[in-house]
């Protein structure tokens, strides 16, 4: 277990008064009894639990101003959330610290067509976007498996991925400006409408900072016309390697699918058993979807399914029908639940290797999975490398934690030694903070946190998180010492 | 002054060591093609990548490339060709807008500038294929930011924030970038006598449209379309196409050269007024430019992105549109981006000092003290 930040007593001892405070700010908005903080005691990654001292929930920016202000002037950390689906732990509360939620900041501003952009509010969840502009032919690209609940500031925060990263990116590939909060309650504005030509990029910089830079109280993002045609192949291999060799073909081929997802055996088997999507009985598949124009997508299917048979394919075969595609993608999509169903407790990996890397690491995890004595599968974007092997264990069991998170630990730091890296899109979080020195040099750490520093030098946001020593912003001349103690003591510091 | 010729990321080491014990400051270049770009800086030394140049490794299959920040991009360029790749954000060439050769710009120097050509509308900018890089911050450290993989959330995202520093953040040594399969076919094709209304309304009504264009530009009453994709499917582009478009039009004979033009800024090479980079909402550019009414212009990325000849600041008027203009070339009067509000300034300052305390890096190319 990742040991749980020790609470400042003093900040604990001083709850009645910040709460009372925080009611005068956000009147409505205030979650104080121990029964409704139990709602907000942790995310997707569910290992960990932990209730906040105070959840605020503000419902327009000057009120996430007024409580930022109030938490910097106070010394209280806070820790940002959207719709508490993160793998990695970035939304995990704080006994000391104010839990600030978006969950009400959830209106669609503007859907600007002629620019192809919406104006959105942190707490629209990412589903909705879409569905306010594909009337009019439009779709929002990123789709994370958690789209329907998760929010936009999350995605931002977290820079979230999804099944079409390979074609149309990730959160910040399609995020063109925010309005954002620093902690001191002051705001501005990164990108717009049209972005570039600021001089430094800090929108770039703040979308994927895990909540420690800044929050997000407005956001405008890309949309995309919808591809006319969408085609989906499903392609059976007898052996897991064949299956890793076809996806870098594909790839070496110069084609880019929409998506390419791999699942294997034990996931297959799993989800055949909870929703019956009809796949084969083999070691591996693929479900590959081209979109585009007619004839661009006839071109890539037919030149996929001539790669997939060369690399050891037995059997390929398409969705005939809209109906049917949808039924391929439900067993993908209900594959994290059906895993659920094998063991009571599920941990979720996210590492990203070069692609040509696949059928090394893939061979190397069945053999930690008996080392470890624990099962496992794999179901993941196998187009850009990211993979999620799915570990499953029995948190009653003697000592099942501690051994599914050394399995996972490992298959992460294999991960980087094959020159890959530890998060594709779940972000570090608590969860992966402890293995950044896998990927990371000292010196590499170092500036990242003078970077930190530079938007938070008291270091109130989202403590923590990500790194896994704090640096005391001294070098800046930022250090932040209340009456003579260090905040956080329960990190070591450089 | 002196100029250190660097080749190594231990010689850049040294000498930002040496700097940081002298109190000197350092002028990074690659070639130099673009020192007239930004504020004109007056710095104690030179310290000039030009030789820590060449391909580390190119990987076709996993479409990815490393190179020492001073390589070519010409030299890039010819590798990906080789095996029918290319960087998405199709590389501008800016050098000749002050006075160097064509193409003879380095990969850092193209990042910290962030100049992106027309492909940028359709695959991202720079900053979106940066994967990860090495550097040397103002500590004397060799760090790195980023990492090697196309799809990454670990640390914070730093490749985007070099990308258009102008180096004021510190040397780039090294650089990881993703690449795109090169489409078999391509055709540009040119639709003649619009007004400025029409040719940006067809122009976004391409843009919003499927057809995936890369290049879409307006010049001279002429807007420019450039469609790729295998042989079956720009058959179906173009059908698709003359669906959109009412006027007739027709292959460009000119090809490639004139998305090559409009992205280098060549509309005003050899004028003597100032030039405008202006980023704004597509839909606003045409009216932006009837208010400005500059004595040359053009547009790129379907109206995203304007290069304006105007002897006046145009940054007040710009800001009624939601634009946002870069001086591009000025003879150095006024400066190349707009004043930050005073919270922002401060953070840029903080930004700048969490890399460069001491101010070593290009100081005051992008703002006075940054």
């Amino acid at each position: 277990m990742i040991a749980l930040p020790i609470p400042d007593p003093e900040i604990v001892a001083r709850r009645e008064e910040i709460v009372a405070a925080l009611k005068r700010l956000v009147p409505d908005g205030i979650v104080s009894e121990p029964a409704g903080l139990t709602a907000y005691d942790g995310d997707a990654l569910t290992a960990y639990r932990q209730a906040p001292l105070v959840c605020v929930l503000p419902k327009n920016k000057d009120e996430v101003s007024a409580v930022l202000a109030f938490a910097h002037e106070m010394g209280v950390p806070i820790v940002p959330r959207g719709a508490g689906t993160s793998l990695s732990g970035g939304a995990l509360p704080r006994a000391d610290g104010i839990l600030l939620g978006f969950g009400r900041m959830n209106r669609i501003l503007e859907a600007d067509l002629e620019n192809r952009c919406v104006v959105v509010e942190p707490g629209v969840t990412n589903a909705a976007i879409t569905r306010a502009v594909e009337g009019d032919g439009f779709y929002y690209a990123p789709d994370p498996s958690s789209q329907i609940a998760c929010t936009i500031g999350g995605n931002i925060a977290e820079n979230s991925g999804g099944l079409h990263c390979l074609k149309y990116g990730l959160t910040t590939h399609n995020l063109l400006g925010v309005e954002f909060a620093l902690p001191d309650g002051a705001r501005l504005r990164f990108g717009g409408k049209a972005p570039g030509g600021e001089g430094l990029d800090l929108l770039g910089v703040v979308t994927g900072s895990e909540g420690l830079l800044g929050v997000v109280v407005e956001a405008i993002v890309r949309i995309l016309p919808k591809p006319p045609v969408t085609r989906t192949l499903l392609a059976a291999f007898h052996s897991v390697p064949d299956t890793g060799v076809c996806v870098a073909n594909i790839i070496a081929a110069g084609i880019v699918p929409a998506a390419m997802e791999f699942m294997d055996r034990r996931c297959i088997d799993a989800v055949e058993t909870y929703c019956a999507p009809g796949y084969p009985k083999c070691e591996a598949i693929l479900i590959i979807e081209i979109d585009g124009l007619a004839a661009e997508v006839s071109d890539g299917i037919a030149r996929v399914s001539d790669i997939a048979r060369a690399s050891g394919a037995y059997e390929v075969r398409e969705a005939a029908d809209e109906r049917e595609r949808e039924r391929l993608w439900k067993g993908r999509k209900a594959a994290f639940s059906a895993m659920g169903r094998l063991a009571p407790d599920m941990l979720c990996m996210d590492g990203t290797i070069p692609r040509r890397a696949l059928p090394q690491v893939l061979a190397r995890m069945a053999e930690m999975s008996n080392e470890y004595g624990l099962g496992f599968c794999n179901v993941f974007h196998a187009g850009d490398g990211n993979i999620h092997p799915l570990i499953i264990f029995d948190v009653m069991k003697a000592d099942e934690l501690e051994r599914a998170e050394a399995f996972g630990a490992e298959i992460l730091r294999l991960c980087v030694a094959v020159g890959g890296v530890l998060t594709g899109e779940h972000g570090v979080g608590i969860e992966k903070r402890d293995l950044m020195p896998e990927m990371f040099s000292e010196a590499d750490l170092a500036q990242q946190q003078r970077l930190k520093c530079a938007f938070d030098s008291a270091g109130l946001l989202n403590p923590g998180k990500v790194f896994p020593t704090l640096s005391a912003c001294i070098e800046q001349g930022h250090a932040h010492v209340k009456q003579g103690r260090m905040r956080h003591p329960e990190l070591p510091r450089f | 002054m002196a100029t250190f010729r660097v080749s190594s990321e231990a010689d850049v080491v040294e000498v930002v060591r040496g700097a940081r014990e002298s109190g000197g400051t350092l002028e990074i270049v690659g070639h130099g093609t673009k020192r007239g770009l930004g504020r004109p800086i007056e710095c104690d030394d030179v310290l000039d990548l030009s030789c820590l140049s060449g391909i580390v490794s190119y990987e076709p299959d996993e479409m990815i490339i490393t190179a020492r920040a001073g390589t070519p991009v010409i030299e890039i360029e010819a590798a990906l060709a080789e095996k029918n790749q290319r960087l998405g954000f199709e590389p501008a060439d800016w050098g000749p807008l002050f006075g160097a050769p064509a193409d003879s710009a380095t990969i850092g120097g193209v990042l910290s500038a962030d100049a992106n050509g027309s492909a940028a509308m359709r695959y991202g900018r720079c900053r979106d294929h940066l994967l990860g890089f090495c550097a040397v911050n103002g500590f004397g450290e060799a760090y790195k930011g980023g990492g090697k993989v196309v799809k990454n959330v670990t640390g914070f995202d730093l490749p985007k924030l070099f990308c258009g520093a102008m180096g004021t953040l510190g040397p780039l040594t090294e650089v990881t970038l993703r690449l795109f399969p090169k489409p078999s076919s391509a055709a540009i094709f040119a639709v003649r006598d619009l007004s400025l209304e029409d040719g940006l309304a067809l122009l976004r009504r391409v843009w919003s449209s499927p057809i995936e264009s890369t290049g879409l530009a307006f010049l001279n009453g002429t807007a420019f379309i450039r469609l790729e994709g295998s042989r079956a499917a720009l058959d179906e582009k173009i059908a698709m196409l003359r669906s959109l478009s009412v006027t007739e039009f027709q292959q460009n004979s000119e090809g490639e050269a004139i998305f090559y033009n409009i992205a280098s800024g060549r509309i005003a090479a050899d004028a003597e007024s100032m030039l405008w980079r202006v980023h704004v909402p597509s839909a606003n550019a045409a009216k932006l430019v009837a208010e400005i009414q500059p004595t040359a212009w053009c547009a790129d990325w379907a109206g995203g992105l304007l290069w304006l000849v105007s002897d006046r600041d145009v940054r007040a008027r710009a800001r009624a549109f939601d634009a946002r203009p870069v001086q591009m070339r000025s003879g150095g009067s006024i400066p190349p981006f707009g004043l930050e509000d005073r919270v922002r300034a401060e953070l840029t300052r903080r930004v700048k000092a969490a890399f460069d305390p001491l101010k070593l890096f290009n100081p005051g190319r992008m703002w006075e003290g940054v």
